[in-house]
């Protein structure tokens, strides 16, 4: 019974799939109604199975050969314990109101119908990744989800930047992914099984040295980074906003990005035998998460200050994850999943009521008159600072009480000062779009934006019924969330065992400064941009080196061009091209050059001179008895 | 028998390899024919020597056959030879070059 629910959760968005690719092109509004629907028997079954299971205590495991080499047989199958059914109701959930919320945003577009195919398809290869009983398994739809992403990140194929956008997603999510897949096919050489169930089962052995292990957890882990944009090969993200509006709020909050902390999650016991590497995942966390939070306090765009805070988020849950925090991990991607998830749909209406991405812009527009998104996009920033009673302030809490629970404070220091810097720039954003005023900077550009609030104020664009619905349910997700906290915890902490779930200290001191900081915060802001006298310049835009550094993303894009420019190009390539020309081509021309001179020296025997016919003769005939005699 | 047989085997290759020279490297006809014949005597010592050694006779008989068939090729090539030679005027063998 639960397996056919989870398979039939798994194959509905692939009929829809086909079926919307193969058959429905030319019917735009039959494709979204086929997309939906199979996204909404996913969702039930997900659903369906999350209560089915709500009390278990061992994963339901089912699994048929795939195919089998030598001694190595590789199942293909379902695995549901609390954390792959938390998500999956996480994903179901989330992309059938995202998708339900495209049916108004992308109505007129002319690649209606290829952006439900390709919404099923993420669908799909999301929820069977979530369910996957083995590495393998997981990694094939782990590079279907980045697949997917790339098509729906370059979904206008006609903007240069987008389809730039597009490929600079799949080529970086890439390099993290090479290194996943020298981890797995390390895992399997030296566990010689890629179960999840029993790598996670694995301690140190004769086969796997505890350096194995390091250097395994270290290259999955690579995956992860690409995966969730976390420092290195954090620069995507932020590009990735050239798709619609939805698909950011679906790649940031439940598929793409959740796929890296999944993954982490996923193989938490197998991370947890190695401190080395959990520290240095700790350490990439907290670089991520306080390189992201100053990107977004100097970004204009609306969509870029959410991906930044998406960077910084999935920051916290590595740092949670890493100081040995499952729960604290895996509850903050839940709540992070909703309220991001809103936040970008609320961006999604005022971008396509006011068709621009400027939130100066935006407030011009009296972006403030939409009375559901403002509202919605309040409740989700709240949550997203960090202030109760938001479902943010509860996950941040747990993860706040592991870090305090180490050793070393500094990450406790650098997650609160991420919590005062999330509450800044989330609020910064808030009170820009409530309080606009002509700034210093637009001058220029006031008269246009004037007439284009007139505009609006003349013909207010109404809010499609199919946009609001998801915001509102949204929203009250968000605020109930947080109080379902200890359930959730007792669910997750139902299979693993009792010392890796152990949550520490509830409500402790680290949670009343995280509250503090994150008031100061919004306080900052408001004193920023919120007053009527403020002239809503930041602390950081007021000081032009920080400022150029913040906007430039610290010059990651500028260190990696670079790097191509003149490492990869004028180096290595140049060597290859030199190797090809001078080795290659080289000793091929060579061999024909030869083969063309031997035979014009050969070509004498045609002439007719008999004599050099009997030497050929005599020649054969001495090597043949030599042939017969040493043969 | 004095002579041991790989003393004959040796006189009959270096009578051969005698042969195979003469015939290679000479440029007239004739002497590509004198070659020939040597290298047959060549064979002809060898097959003599092996059937001492293996006490046979077919040896001695193939011996005399290869005396016939050489006295038949001498006279057909040198006829031939008389007629290329009244036709071009040379015995060279690379003539038609």
């Amino acid at each position: 019974m639960s397996v056919n629910a989870a398979v039939l959760a798994a194959i509905a968005p692939l009929m829809a799939f086909f079926v919307t690719l193969i058959l429905t092109r030319k019917r735009p509004w039959l494709s979204a109604g086929i997309s939906v629907g199979a996204v909404s028997i996913s969702t039930v079954c997900a659903v369906f199975l999350l209560f089915r299971h709500w009390e278990m205590t061992e994963p339901v495991l089912y699994t048929s050969t795939w195919m089998v080499s030598g001694a190595i047989s590789i199942p293909l199958g379902i695995m549901l314990d609390p954390l792959s059914l938390l998500m999956l109701v996480i994903v179901g959930g989330i992309c059938l109101l995202v998708q339900i919320y495209s049916i108004g945003y992308m109505e007129g577009d002319p690649g209606f119908s290829r952006y439900f195919t390709f919404m099923s398809l993420f669908a799909w290869a999301m929820i069977t990744m979530t369910i996957s009983p083995t590495m393998l398994q997981l990694y094939v739809f782990w590079e279907l989800v980045g697949l997917s992403s790339y098509l729906l990140i370059g979904f206008w194929y006609e903007k240069f930047s987008a389809g730039q956008a597009g490929k600079k997603a799949f080529v970086m999510t890439r390099l993290g992914d090479v290194a996943f897949l020298i981890g797995i096919l390390l895992v399997l050489v030296h566990a010689g099984n890629l179960n999840i169930v029993e790598i996670n089962s694995l301690g140190p052995s004769e086969t796997m040295s505890p350096l194995i292990i390091t250097l395994a957890v270290l290259l999955i882990f690579g995956g992860i980074i690409g995966k969730s944009a976390q420092f290195p090969l954090l620069t995507w993200l932020p590009d990735a906003m050239e798709g619609p509006t939805p698909v950011s709020a679906l790649l940031h909050s439940a598929t793409m990005v959740a796929a890296g902390v999944f993954l982490f999650a996923r193989l938490f016991p197998f991370f947890s035998l190695t401190p080395t590497a959990m520290a240095l995942c700790l350490a990439i966390g907290t670089v991520s998460m306080l390189l992201a939070s100053t990107m977004a306090m100097v970004s204009r765009d609306i969509k870029q200050v959410w991906a930044y805070s998406t960077i910084s988020q999935l920051g916290y849950m590595i740092m949670g994850l890493a100081a040995g925090g499952y729960v604290a991990g895996v509850f903050h991607l839940t709540t992070h999943a909703v309220f991001k998830a809103l936040l970008f749909l609320c961006s999604g209406v005022f971008i396509h009521a006011l068709h621009t991405n400027d939130m100066f812009d935006i407030a011009k527009s009296s972006g403030r008159r939409m009375k559901i998104p403002v509202i919605c996009l309040i409740i989700a920033g709240a949550a997203l600072a960090g202030l109760p009673p938001f479902s943010g302030f509860f996950s941040k809490e747990l993860i706040l009480a592991k870090l305090a629970a180490l050793d070393n404070p500094i990450w406790l220091i650098f997650a609160l000062a991420g919590v005062f810097l999330t509450a800044y720039y989330t609020f910064r954003l808030i009170f820009i779009i409530l309080f606009p005023k002509p700034g210093p900077s637009d001058a220029d550009s006031t008269s246009i934006a004037a007439d284009e609030a007139e505009r609006h104020d003349v013909k207010p664009h109404p809010i499609r019924q199919t946009m609001a619905t998801p915001l509102i349910i949204l929203a009250a997700i968000t605020l109930v969330l947080g109080f379902f906290e200890d359930p959730v915890e007792r669910f997750l902490s139902a299979t693993v065992t009792e010392s890796l779930s152990a949550s520490g200290m509830h409500h402790g001191w680290p949670a009343f400064m995280a509250l503090g900081l994150s008031v100061a915060g919004v306080l900052l802001a408001l004193i920023e941009f919120g007053l009527p006298k403020s002239r809503q310049i930041g602390f950081a835009e007021r000081m032009p080196f920080v400022y150029n550094l913040f906007s430039k993303r610290w010059y990651i894009d500028h260190v990696y061009r670079y790097f191509i420019d003149y490492v990869i190009d004028r180096g290595v390539a140049k060597i290859c091209a030199r190797n090809d020309k001078k080795v290659i081509d080289k000793s091929i021309d060579t061999f024909c050059d030869g083969i063309v001179e031997s035979s014009r020296f050969l070509s004498f025997l045609h002439a007719g001179m008999i004599q050099y016919r009997l030497i050929v003769v005599f020649a054969t005939l001495f090597f043949l008895s030599l042939y017969l005699l040493l043969g | 028998m004095i002579v041991p047989f790989s003393h004959v085997m040796i006189l009959s290759g270096i009578v051969f390899l005698m042969g195979v020279f003469c015939a290679v490297a000479r440029r007239n006809l004739i002497m590509i024919l004198l070659g020939l014949e040597i290298m047959l005597n060549a064979a002809s010592i060898a097959f003599v020597g092996g059937s001492l050694h293996f006490h046979l006779m077919e040896g001695q008989v193939f011996a005399l056959f290869i005396i016939a068939a050489a006295a038949a090729e001498v006279s057909v090539g040198l006829a031939l030879f008389v007629c290329v030679y009244r036709r071009t005027g040379s015995l060279d063998p690379g003539i038609g070059e």
